[in-house]
């Protein structure tokens, strides 16, 4: 039985996200775990950081993870990963794509992008255990472009965290996304699985 | 959403609002999209046909109003749906028809927006039950949202009142399990009795009757919202008492599973009436009171009044005594610190754990909100900033108002076209007010095509009537953008996708009075820009509409085009087109520009702004 287990999604406007955290809701829901999904909708507009709170268990209420209350974060971006700090702590396995998406002030030259190493740096220095992969190029290799954010989810089954079984995530998968994608998505889930087992 | 009853599904707030709608067997839904509560509106439309109820979007809040009271008096059973500022757009119709007596049940849906996740203000509510009089209730998650509109359509057709259900954005948007209820197959019986003593506020004898009888209904409201809609729970010896209401309950739920603590509880899901006799319950026992509530110490002053009538002495926390804030949504971390408080126990903080998390948040970049890539608005203001040039002026010396919606994005880098925004439609009365004040410089009202519908019509009348002259430039993508496209007038389809003629901005311009109307393809830089210069020196008013879907909607109907691309022999990198027209279809790569082929849609604009005909593409 599950009291508390909370996963962060943190990713840009187009990324798929939000598709992300409805298929882990619904692998959630087909195990019979009582969940809350937050979630900030109403701006159409790509290329924003978009985050997804779900939180499982029989002890959660607001659909808001406490401060450092992450047990999961799924980065799809790897700014994305220090922008949700505050939800992050010693307890938080991240697991990052690591290809960046710059935003507009970055190539005018008006704001910085942090390195990699900055990125990981401040998330160990927090606690976190850091996953780092290009699930971009990964989802690409697997003929799957469009498929970083399920890429990102194989990878993140391959730590076994024990809360969402395989058999219910891969059957989300089928119920949750377009049927004519399905296999593309699928390719990727195996080849984000395998780039965290090796 | 049309299961039945029984079964447990997760939903988002303003669908379970939907599915309340539902079981209350309502026979029209009508509302204006805003953040956050566009989505009951959506969700109803997709089973308008099988649920048998009429389901449209109406120009604006009071025109859906309207509609609303209009079913009422009709004597069916109405839902109508609105964000905060829609309800200062319907409250001049909702106050008047509070007075009369209604016929089938009238329910107003509104959603507040506490830490402002779709901008503008933050506006509580909740005080427009005591301006408006009407009872409203407040929700706390999805089931409870269900179950207060099921109810509200009760109270309101059994008291001849119209009932608002207030939410919030995390309540709106949060996804949380519902149980469904029973589908009421509700009658409808097309009548209604004339009575001006009741529809209409023609004498102040009937007015004054009219609001007695309000105040009457609400009163007599008070013992049943009093048990449906407010829980509380108070032990033997229990001295320290927490107040909660919307989304902050969820909160303190969450400290209290945590934390293992034993507090009096008291969740208020009625905002007017308020449950007086479990305040009393309440405070005839604690000793001390914690208040959460999001936004105006609403809740906190009415009970701070109800305690000064009572024997004890109760100490309150709340907003009014600084433990908490009345700016922005509430959290886990603020409702914790709160409750330590109330129990004298040490904050839970780590403030070393605390600096580290926010040395990372500090390396995120900003990401400002840009233009998506094929957005008819990006053409439209690189064409009037270079209109501006050839005219003369200077970057920064030509005011253009802005309105509300996609359009305003203009506001940001590179455009930095956008002054203002106010509210719908004022970006027309602001340009005139702006030319009466004596600018002698040219001042241009930039409005979208569902903004120009909802409350610009009137203000183009006014500019014509007076001749003010003010260019106003309708940019027109043929939907509601921000809010995830819903139609307006100028789509050419209605709430249920289903095919109506569109209604051409041009032709109400030209209806107005204003004489210069040209009508412009925004992905042409040189005949927009063309259009903007002879609509500035046109001596009186003017209309420039930039007629171009809305990227998004295009890419869904497969209408975009091949995306473009980069000759990387003649591409010197410049970048002029990035800091032109700021894209994020583009990509700098080992010094040239690069288009990513996957987000690219094709619009052609870059190729129109590169001076070495190094982009290639874009034949819209």
């Amino acid at each position: 039985m599950v009291k508390e287990y909370n996963i962060l999604i943190s990713s840009v406007g187009g990324q798929g996200g939000i598709t992300l955290a409805r298929v882990i809701a619904n692998a959630a829901i087909s195990q019979g775990l009582n969940l809350r999904v937050g979630e900030t909708l109403g701006m159409a507009q790509r290329g924003g950081a978009v985050q997804s709170h779900i939180r499982l268990g029989d002890g959660v209420h607001g659909s808001l993870i406490p401060s450092g209350g992450a047990d999961a974060l799924l980065s799809l971006e790897p700014s994305e990963a220090v922008r949700v700090g505050t939800y992050l702590g010693p307890d938080t396995k991240v697991i990052m794509n690591t290809a960046p998406t710059h935003p507009i002030p970055v190539m005018l030259g008006q704001a910085t992008y942090p390195s990699l190493k900055e990125i990981t740096s401040a998330l160990e220095a927090i606690g976190c255990e850091v996953n780092a992969l290009d699930a971009a190029r990964i989802a690409r290799e697997a003929d799957a472009p469009r498929s970083l954010n399920i890429t990102v989810l194989g990878a993140y089954m391959a730590l076994g965290e024990e809360v969402l079984t395989e058999d219910a995530v891969k059957d989300a998968l089928k119920r949750s996304l377009p049927e004519r994608y399905l296999e593309q998505n699928l390719r990727a889930y195996e080849k984000g699985f395998e780039a965290l087992t090796r | 959403m049309l299961d039945e009853k029984g079964s447990h599904k997760l939903l988002m707030g303003n669908e379970a609002v939907a599915r309340g709608a539902i079981e209350a067997g309502v026979h029209v839904a009508v509302g204006y999209p805003g953040t956050p509560s566009t989505e009951v509106i959506e969700t109803l439309s997709r089973y308008a046909e099988q649920a048998d109820m009429h389901v449209e979007w109406a120009v604006n809040e009071k025109v859906a109003f309207d509609i609303g009271a209009g079913v009422s008096y009709g004597g069916a059973r109405c839902l109508v749906t609105m964000k905060s500022a829609g309800l200062n757009v319907a409250s001049d119709s909702i106050v008047s028809v509070a007075y009369g007596d209604l016929v089938g049940g009238l329910v107003i849906y509104v959603a507040d927006d506490p830490g402002l996740h779709a901008g503008m203000e933050e506006q509580d509510s909740r005080i427009f039950a005591a301006a408006s009089l009407l009872p409203m209730l407040d929700v706390s998650d999805s089931q409870e949202s269900k179950d207060a509109v099921v109810n509200a359509f009760s109270y309101s057709e059994a008291n001849k009142v119209p009932v608002i259900v207030r939410s919030t954005s995390r309540v709106a948007h949060g996804k949380s399990p519902v149980v469904y209820g029973h589908i009421e197959k509700v009658g409808r019986k097309p009548h209604l009795e004339r009575d001006i003593s009741v529809y209409t506020r023609a004498s102040p004898v009937w007015c004054m009757q009219q609001h007695a009888n309000l105040n009457r209904k609400v009163d007599a409201l008070t013992p049943l919202v009093e048990k449906d809609h407010n829980e509380l729970s108070l032990r033997p010896g229990q001295r320290l008492g927490v107040v909660a209401s919307g989304v902050s309950w969820n909160y303190l739920m969450d400290v209290v599973s945590r934390r293992g603590l034993e507090l009096a509880t008291l969740k208020v899901g009625s905002v007017n009436p308020l449950p007086v006799n479990l305040f009393s319950r309440l405070v005839a026992q604690v000793d001390r009171l914690l208040i959460l509530e999001e936004l105006e110490p609403y809740v906190e002053l009415r009970l701070k009044a109800f305690i000064a009538d009572q024997p004890r002495k109760v100490a309150v926390l709340g907003k009014i005594d600084g433990t908490l804030p009345r700016v922005g949504e509430y959290d886990y971390d603020l409702v914790e610190k709160a409750v330590l408080k109330l129990i004298e126990a040490p904050e839970a903080s780590d403030p070393e754990l605390a600096s580290r998390r926010d040395e990372a948040r500090k390396l995120a970049p900003r990401r400002s909100l840009p233009f998506c890539p094929g957005c008819p608005h990006r053409g439209t203001y690189t064409a009037l900033s270079q209109a501006l040039k050839e005219l003369g002026y200077e970057k920064g010396e030509v005011i253009v108002t802005g309105d509300i919606g996609c359009t305003i994005l203009g506001m940001h880098p590179p455009f930095d076209m956008c002054w203002t925004e106010v509210s719908m439609g004022a970006s027309i009365g602001l340009a005139m007010g702006l030319k009466r004040a004596g600018v002698e410089t040219p001042v241009i009202a930039a409005i979208g095509d569902s903004t120009f519908f909802h409350a610009g019509l009137p203000p183009a009348v006014n500019a014509a009537w007076s001749g003010t002259p003010v260019v106003i430039a309708v940019l027109d993508n043929e939907i509601t953008g921000m809010t995830e496209h819903q139609p307006s007038p100028a789509s050419g389809f209605n709430a249920l996708h289903q095919p109506v003629d569109v209604v051409k901005i041009e032709d109400m311009l030209r209806a107005s009075g204003i004489e210069k109307v040209s009508v412009v393809n925004p992905f042409n830089l040189a005949e927009s820009k063309e259009a903007f210069k002879d609509a500035i020196q046109h001596d009186g008013p003017s209309g420039v509409v930039l007629r171009g879907a809305c990227a998004l909607v295009a890419r869904r109907n497969r209408l975009t085009g091949p995306p473009s691309h980069v000759d990387s022999e003649r591409c010197t990198g410049c970048l002029l087109c990035v800091r032109t027209l700021s894209c994020p279809a583009m990509e700098e790569k080992e010094g040239k520009m690069s288009i990513n082929s996957d987000t690219c849609e094709g619009c052609g604009l870059c190729a129109q702004v590169c001076p070495f005909q190094a982009i290639q593409g874009g034949d819209q």
